[in-house]
């Protein structure tokens, strides 16, 4: 989870991010903050993830359980 | 499907590119993002410049007959050697008659020459080579002249950062022969319909024809406008499928045929945009500098026409003075992907040109 917040941290350019943070509450959010985790999915965690998946994730936490959850399956 | 060859060639090479270039900055005021964020996508995608028509009217038959041109007027093509010609565009001129006819017909080619056209986009390269070796293995078919065109655009709202940013419009002939020389050609074609709309324009068939109503523009979730008439992409699946299949193909096409990584010379890939590229380098474990990726920043992503472009642009003179061994891949609408590995070199002509 440590790892996933930083890698978080840097996509959305803040110095740290809370699991409870709502995605889309964040500056830098848009499309392209989207597909830098869907290839952060694909590149550290081996999953596709789409942006519908993403946006029902709702937080970096429900995120998180997403990318874990499709690791499992 | 397979594809396994040999006694064929590719004996030249040509791109047009229109002579109209727009900057990403030109048109950055059209998107509702912050100029802070545009400049952000800009660097990450590697955005700079696209070279697209000046003028709606000009007209993916107008890109290849500027080739045409080219090739009779510079005596590197020969009318009556012209077996065949394939046509692939996603853009043709009209619904009917095909567009390779009317090839034929403006440079009064002999009834014996065969016009055929193809829908295809991304990987419409790859399509065009294998059509372009199955042809060949007919009785008095000799040369096919493959030519890759599109226009598109006028079909990408000039409101969508998710495509205009990218479009851009080329056109390409390419000649392909027999030989006696023993080639070998290898590569697969794979295709995925369930993911045929990832990639569609709604309107403008006869499913869904244009109307007022396909005109007017409506706004997605992330602030995009674009209108039914409009290219819409759904960007997450196709990045998606490029990142699974394609490495998947091209390993297993390098496992089955006597090439490793290392042997390849140049991986000449269509050209989505940088950042999808250097992802699939790496995959791939092949050097960066190995899969050139220079095409969408200088040019624009002109669909099927890419290959040619990163071709022509990148190694150009040294395709006509030595020979190499390259790995072509194509992939994207249909769901199309598509790779062959072969020699080329010693061509005829090498050359990229403005109209």
């Amino acid at each position: 989870m440590e790892d996933f917040l930083e890698q978080m941290a840097e996509i959305m350019e803040v110095d740290n991010v809370n699991p409870s943070d709502e995605l889309t509450s964040f500056e830098a959010w848009d499309s392209l903050t989207t597909l830098s985790i869907i290839a952060l999915a694909d590149d550290d965690y081996q999953v596709s993830l789409t942006n519908a998946e993403i946006a029902d994730a709702k937080t970096i936490e429900g995120l998180h359980q997403l990318i874990l959850s499709k690791q499992n399956a | 499907m397979k594809i396994n060859f040999s006694n064929k060639k590719i004996t030249g090479m040509l791109s047009v590119l229109p002579s109209n270039e727009v900057m990403f900055e030109d048109e950055m005021h059209n998107y509702s993002f912050s100029e802070a964020k545009s400049l952000k996508l800009k660097t990450a995608m590697g955005f700079k410049s696209k070279r697209i028509v000046a003028e709606d009217t000009t007209t993916s038959f107008d890109m290849a007959v500027a080739g045409f041109d080219y090739l009779f007027d510079n005596n590197l093509l020969v009318k009556n050697s012209i077996d065949a010609v394939l046509f692939i565009s996603q853009s043709p001129e009209y619904i009917m008659p095909p567009t390779s006819n009317l090839i034929h017909g403006k440079y009064e080619l002999d009834e014996r020459v065969v016009c055929l056209d193809i829908n295809q986009g991304c990987a419409g390269f790859i399509i065009g080579l294998q059509q372009a070796f199955m042809l060949l293995d007919n009785d008095g078919i000799n040369k096919v002249v493959l030519c890759n065109a599109d226009v598109l655009s006028p079909k990408v709202s000039k409101f969508d950062r998710n495509s205009n940013p990218l479009i851009g419009d080329a056109a390409a002939i390419t000649i392909i022969e027999n030989t006696s020389e023993n080639t070998s050609i290898v590569g697969e074609i794979r295709m995925n319909g369930s993911g045929a709309m990832a990639l569609n324009v709604p309107a403008g068939g006869a499913r869904m024809p244009i109307t007022a109503e396909t005109s007017e523009l409506y706004e997605d979730s992330f602030g995009n406008k674009r209108s039914k008439n409009h290219l819409v992409m759904q960007g997450d699946n196709v990045f998606n499928f490029v990142q699974t299949k394609v490495p998947e193909q091209i390993n297993k096409i390098l496992e089955n045929s006597n090439d490793t990584v290392e042997s390849i010379d140049y991986f000449l890939f269509h050209q989505p945009n940088r950042f999808m590229l250097q992802k699939l380098a790496d995959k791939l474990g092949v050097s960066r500098d190995k899969l050139p990726s220079n095409v969408v920043e200088n040019f624009g992503n002109s669909s099927g026409v890419t290959i040619p472009v990163v071709t022509t642009f990148n190694l150009g003179e040294q395709l006509e003075n030595s020979e190499m061994n390259v790995c072509f891949s194509g992939f994207g609408v249909g769901l199309t992907w598509g790779t062959i590995i072969m020699k080329i070199g010693n061509l005829d002509f090498c050359k990229l040109i403005y109209k």
